[in-house]
């Protein structure tokens, strides 16, 4: 089976000042379509940092990163940004739900920078929420919601465009153990459906429901 | 991004601080308002002028003898005077002297208060009346001493609210007179104080001139006023200065003014071309001052949202659409600074022609004008904070605090 995200020796350094630190240091990963990956490690292993490169967020300073089979790190903004509202759909340890915005309208916005016609907009959106089990909170904003309704909110909004691929930073790290049970019930789910879910985590039981466990250590797999 | 959305988006990033939204526009506000008036206050004045100017026409001159106490109604201009400038004058088609006095005049039971304007046939040609009603004076009244008169629209509608005027007959001063015609009534400046003293006709009552008897004057040929129209516009300013030299060296040293209307409109768009300058340099100032004031919000609110723009980004925003948000922010900011700006401007107009009695008028041009730089401020200032929003890197975007 081909991957679908295929790195290849990745490296990543930035700039601080007159040094550069190293983030991540050849780095090679495959990871096969429908596939549910734990990427585990301490603090500055650079888990987030590969995190930010698988999704398109940030660019390699070497290697080679093929999504899909087609080489995405020599890729302009706009086929990124392109990448990331289509392919890959992003949960984060603190939600960032768009505060001021219904939790309708944060679920609608990767909708906003896409293709999807608009008349399908509304059912998109209602069909993700229902999904999370949070249609009857839909123009309750973000504030009113609690830790789990929030991250739930966000995984709907993940979802709207229909990605391949989900991208996890600690989505449980923010929720007590109860309700990130109840989220990592809907992340698995989401696998089961056969959606490739790639998890950064500290949290050993959510990493143990993986199928498999990618560990970091000082920018390099261990 | 659709252009539906991105304003809604813009709205919607507005409404989330509605008093400082409210506040940073104040400057474009005032600015546009200031504008506004300014610009209507100068078109109600050229308006003003093009209408006086007009009613006299481009191509008439008129020479007024200047009372002043000294002088004790000895003025420069005499009977003759007129005849020798039909002679003198190159151009000319039309020579008409004018005596004139303030009389009440009656006529069935009602008053209308009237200057009665003693003249000759020319006036007719040369202040470019329209009859409405009968005929002008004609040369046989003169000669004949008739006592005839031609009503001004609004004597006649005050004295024969009900059936025709002409065939009646009104006292004027004392006297009475067959009325044999009616004048057009013409839109006038009503007895405001302005540059160019012009006649109001309508409120005229034109008797020959032989015929206006004003007592004891103290130089039974004197005339107030000579009126000369010529056949070129072109020819105006020349046929002025023939005539006012042949008045200078007839009337004996006393003053006497002489109006050129053509001449008058060259000097009121030069005038009027220095407070276009004033008003465009005001505009400036107040813009730059308002577009200031819109960076300064629009920096606050980048820095404020960094989060928001790396969630966009990560949402698949592109550079681009996290631009275009800011720039529909503050564009849509000075667009509505810009309207209420307009609205305040004419609110100010309204109130000048109130309160100071000028005329006012506003251009639809000058309102288009004035919200497209509003905008083109949000646009221009809102520009360098965009650029810095769409710059962030995603990842140092979402982890800001």
């Amino acid at each position: 089976m081909a991957a679908l995200v295929e790195l290849k020796s990745i490296g990543k350094a930035y700039p601080r000042g007159a040094v550069e630190i190293t983030a991540l240091r050849e780095v090679s990963l495959s990871i096969a379509a429908g596939e549910s990956v734990a990427v585990m490690g301490p603090s500055g292993s650079g888990k987030s940092t590969l995190l930010g490169i698988l999704g398109c967020l940030d660019r390699p300073t070497r290697g080679e990163y093929l999504l899909d089979g087609k080489e995405v790190s020599s890729l302009g903004d706009v086929e990124l940004s392109a990448l990331r509202n289509q392919r890959i759909g992003f949960v984060f340890q603190s939600f960032h739900l768009i505060p001021q915005l219904t939790v309708a309208e944060n679920v609608e916005t990767p909708l906003l920078y896409g293709s999807v016609p608009e008349r399908e907009w509304r059912d998109r959106v209602h069909a993700c929420l229902d999904k999370v089990g949070l249609d009857h909170r839909s123009s309750h904003r973000p504030s009113e919601l609690s830790g789990g309704e929030a991250q739930r909110a966000a995984i709907a909004r993940a979802l709207v465009t229909e990605p391949q691929i989900l991208l996890a930073d600690e989505p449980t790290g923010n929720l007590d153990s109860v309700t990130g049970e109840e989220v990592a019930e809907v992340l698995w789910a989401l696998h089961r459906e056969g959606r490739t879910v790639v998890v950064v985590t500290h949290n050993e039981t959510l990493a143990a429901r993986a199928q498999r466990v990618v560990r970091l250590r000082d920018g390099r797999i261990a | 991004m659709k252009p539906r959305a991105l304003f809604r988006l813009g709205l919607r990033g507005l409404l989330l601080h509605k008093l400082r939204s409210t506040l940073s526009i104040l400057g474009v506000v005032f600015g546009v308002a200031a504008v506004v008036a300014m610009s209507s206050v100068g078109e109600g004045a050229r308006r003003e002028a093009l209408d006086q100017v007009g009613a006299l026409g481009m191509d008439s001159v008129t020479l007024r003898s200047r009372r002043s106490p000294s002088s004790a109604g000895a003025g420069a201009l005499r009977l003759r005077d007129a005849e020798s400038l039909a002679r003198v004058v190159p151009h000319v088609v039309a020579t008409a002297p004018v005596r004139e006095a303030a009389l009440a005049a009656e006529a069935g039971g009602r008053r209308a208060d009237a200057v009665a304007v003693g003249t000759t046939p020319d006036y007719l040609l040369a202040a470019r009346l329209g009859i409405a009603a009968g005929r002008f004076l004609a040369p046989l009244d003169l000669t004949d001493q008739k006592r005839v008169a031609v009503l001004g629209a609004s004597v006649a509608a005050a004295l024969f609210p009900f059936g025709p005027a002409t065939g009646e007959r009104i006292l004027l001063g004392g006297d009475w007179f067959q009325v044999v015609g009616v004048l057009e009534g013409r839109a006038s400046a009503r007895g405001r104080a302005t540059a160019i003293r012009t006649r109001d006709v309508n409120r005229a009552v034109f008797v020959p001139l032989p015929a206006l008897d004003r007592g004891s004057d103290p130089r039974p040929d004197g005339v107030d006023e000579i009126v000369l129209r010529v056949d070129d516009p072109r020819q105006v300013s020349a046929a002025a200065e023939a005539a006012k030299a042949l008045v200078e060296r007839t009337g004996g040293g006393a003053p006497f003014d002489v109006v050129v209307p053509r001449e008058i409109l060259r000097a009121r768009e030069r005038t009027q071309r220095i407070f276009n300058v004033v008003t465009g340099a005001i505009a400036a100032i107040s813009l730059l001052v308002g577009g200031i004031g819109i960076m300064n919000i629009m920096l606050a609110s980048v820095a404020e949202r960094t989060r928001e723009v790396g969630i966009r980004r990560a949402l698949g925003a592109t550079r681009r659409d996290v631009a275009a948000q800011f720039l529909a922010e503050s564009s849509l900011l000075t667009a509505a600074g810009g309207v209420l700006g307009a609205l305040l401007g004419m609110a100010g107009a309204g109130m000048i022609q109130r309160l100071a009695g000028w005329p006012t008028a506003l251009s639809p041009w000058m309102l288009l004008l004035a919200l497209l730089t509003a905008i083109a401020v949000g646009v221009g200032f809102g520009s360098y904070p965009a650029w810095l929003a769409a710059r962030l890197a995603p990842m140092d975007a979402l982890r800001h605090e």
